[in-house]
């Protein structure tokens, strides 16, 4: 039997499908990959559809996008709790018991992590114009992505946080101290997230360097290393200023936002 | 809720009243008729973006609306039509325009509540354009003699002269205790805008932030939401604070003090609306007192 292969998640589809079961990217419109190799996130069509476990995730408005979840009995996602734009009243809620509470308090990160528990059904949103991506994650893979852009992960994932290490690359990172690490464990699982403005993606070969703005980092494979890299800047006034920028290895994907906060030059 | 009396063939999902139907976008409220409804599968239809360039009828008057991410609507005032709004939304006008203030009460609660306190009228004939300040949806609710909304603060955008515009406690508030100070919190503004239409069909106009979805609610059906997405209701549906605490044992907050979730109860009958954006509810202390709320521990 044939099958239709999403070109954003790999994941194998019936023919016939318009958008992957898997992740809800159109499966009959062409990736879009710039000439120097950025792939733009599949913008997911309104009211698109997909399935996790025995749940399934809507997709829903093209400006801030609501991922609405209908969460079957024993599924559940946790999120940050101001993420939550309306649940029905009967959906049983949970605190994420997250490890580091004063390290996750220096570095403005959440101290807790809500779940959201089926049955029923609950919607989440962010705070500004940008796209949802969903990225599924298979066990062995190992996700970093940047302080306060997941919106949701699903229970068969693992929560943790990672600190961005080297004082010049908290300081100058624009990405704080930490990042979220997200692992799968036994099964596949989905992490859903909101990048601002557009999210683009490039496949990083071993050894190979990108320098990308840091309030534009938004998610890399944990096997992608980032060092910050200063840039002496020039002006004649002032003895010049410095700028930093984040220095990409590969090997393993990188996601950016096209919308970000400039963290500025000294 | 009463319907409005109008007759004709198409009846408008999203501003309800009735028209010939002939046109690409309803007449009344500028929402495309030719296509079909996008509604989730637990039952909230998608506000369609009015078509750019799509032209609205009052009066004697047009209002056109362009643009995609930050919409401006643009009218073409008939001599004998007027139209009041908060002076930031002002984007242009022909100086034929005549601009002056529009009279309002309680100025001094008006202050203490953060709404604006100029509300400006434009008297036609001429052009004049309004425009929000965040990426969103313009909504036009079209509303028929009796007809009445509740909206939130700083949403309106602008009414004709035709709708009467007031405004009362939103009467949904808390408080919270901190030593031997009392703070109080009003998680959907301290006051609602009510407007009603009073002589003939008035036109009102909304930015929402991001997407808009709307929702009618039967009877005593209940919807939790934030209370920061909520951006106008049906007169007829009640509304009450509802807080929630998450089970489970955690580092450094006990469920009463840090994780609660603050939401507002919606109950029908009646038509709600909501933003896909909304302020970030506050990370408040141990409630004290509230102006109706309900409470569950999980």
């Amino acid at each position: 039997m044939d099958r239709i292969e999403c070109q954003w998640c790999k994941a194998q589809n019936e023919t016939g499908r318009t958008s992957c079961t898997t992740c809800g990217a159109p499966l009959d419109t062409r990736n879009l990959v710039s000439d120097s190799g950025w792939a733009e996130a599949p913008r997911l069509r309104d009211m698109t559809e997909f399935r996790f476990s025995n749940s399934t995730c809507q997709i829903e408005g093209e400006i801030v996008p609501v991922a609405e979840l209908a969460l079957a009995q024993g599924d559940s996602v946790f999120f940050e709790h101001h993420v939550m734009l309306w649940k029905e009243p009967q959906v049983p809620m949970s605190a994420l018991n997250t490890p580091g509470g004063m390290k996750r308090m220096i570095g403005g990160m959440p101290h807790i992590l809500s779940v959201a528990h089926g049955p029923g059904r609950v919607a989440l949103s962010r705070d500004a114009a940008g796209e949802v991506v969903v990225l599924p994650l298979h066990p062995s893979m190992e996700l970093d992505v940047r302080e306060h852009a997941f919106l949701a992960g699903t229970h068969s994932l693992n929560y943790s946080f990672v600190r961005i290490k080297g004082l010049a690359n908290v300081l100058h990172g624009g990405g704080g101290m930490y990042m979220d690490r997200f692992v799968t464990s036994n099964q596949p699982g989905l992490l859903l997230l909101h990048g601002y403005g557009n999210v683009f993606q490039k496949t990083l070969q071993p050894g190979e360097t990108i320098m990308v703005e840091p309030g534009g980092f938004l998610y890399k494979d944990s096997s992608v290393t980032m060092q910050v890299a200063k840039q002496n800047v020039k002006t004649g006034l002032m003895g010049g200023h410095n700028m930093y920028l984040a220095e990409m290895t590969g090997p393993g994907r990188v996601g950016i936002q096209s919308m970000y906060v400039h963290h500025g030059s000294e | 809720m009463s319907m409005p009396p109008t007759q004709g063939a198409y009846t408008c999902p999203f501003c309800r009243l009735a028209s010939e139907g002939g046109g690409a976008t309803c007449p009344h409220c500028g929402a495309a008729v030719d296509v079909r409804l996008k509604v989730s599968d637990s039952g909230w239809i998608e506000q369609p973006a009015i078509r750019d360039m799509a032209r609205i009828r009052f009066g004697h008057s047009t209002c056109q609306i362009s643009g995609a991410y930050v919409p401006v609507a643009e009218m073409d005032l008939h001599e004998t039509d007027w139209v009041y709004f908060s002076h930031h939304q002002l984007l242009h006008n022909d100086p034929r325009i005549r601009l002056d203030n529009l009279p309002l009460k309680g100025g001094w609660k008006r202050m203490r509540a953060g709404m604006p306190l100029i509300m400006m009228r434009a008297q036609g004939p001429g052009h004049i354009a309004f425009s929000a300040d965040e990426p969103g949806e313009t909504l036009a609710v079209p509303l028929a003699p009796g007809r009445a909304i509740d909206v939130v603060e700083h949403r309106f955008l602008v009414a004709t002269g035709n709708i009467g515009y007031g405004w009362d406690n939103s009467n949904v508030w808390f408080t919270t205790q901190d030593d031997n100070n009392e703070e109080w919190h009003y998680p959907l503004g301290r006051t609602i805008d009510r407007f009603a239409a009073t002589g003939g069909n008035g036109l009102l106009l909304l930015h929402a932030p991001g997407n808009t979805f709307i929702r009618d609610l039967q009877p005593r059906q209940r919807i939790l939401v934030q209370p920061g997405g909520l951006v106008w209701k049906d007169q007829t549906v009640r509304m009450f604070l509802h807080f929630e605490y998450p089970r489970g044992a955690y580092w450094f907050s006990s469920p009463r003090w840090q994780a609660k979730t603050t939401w507002l109860t919606l109950e029908g009958p009646g038509r709600i609306a909501i933003q896909s954006v909304y302020e970030r509810p506050e990370m408040a202390g141990q409630v004290r007192r509230t102006s109706g709320a309900t409470t569950q521990y999980w």
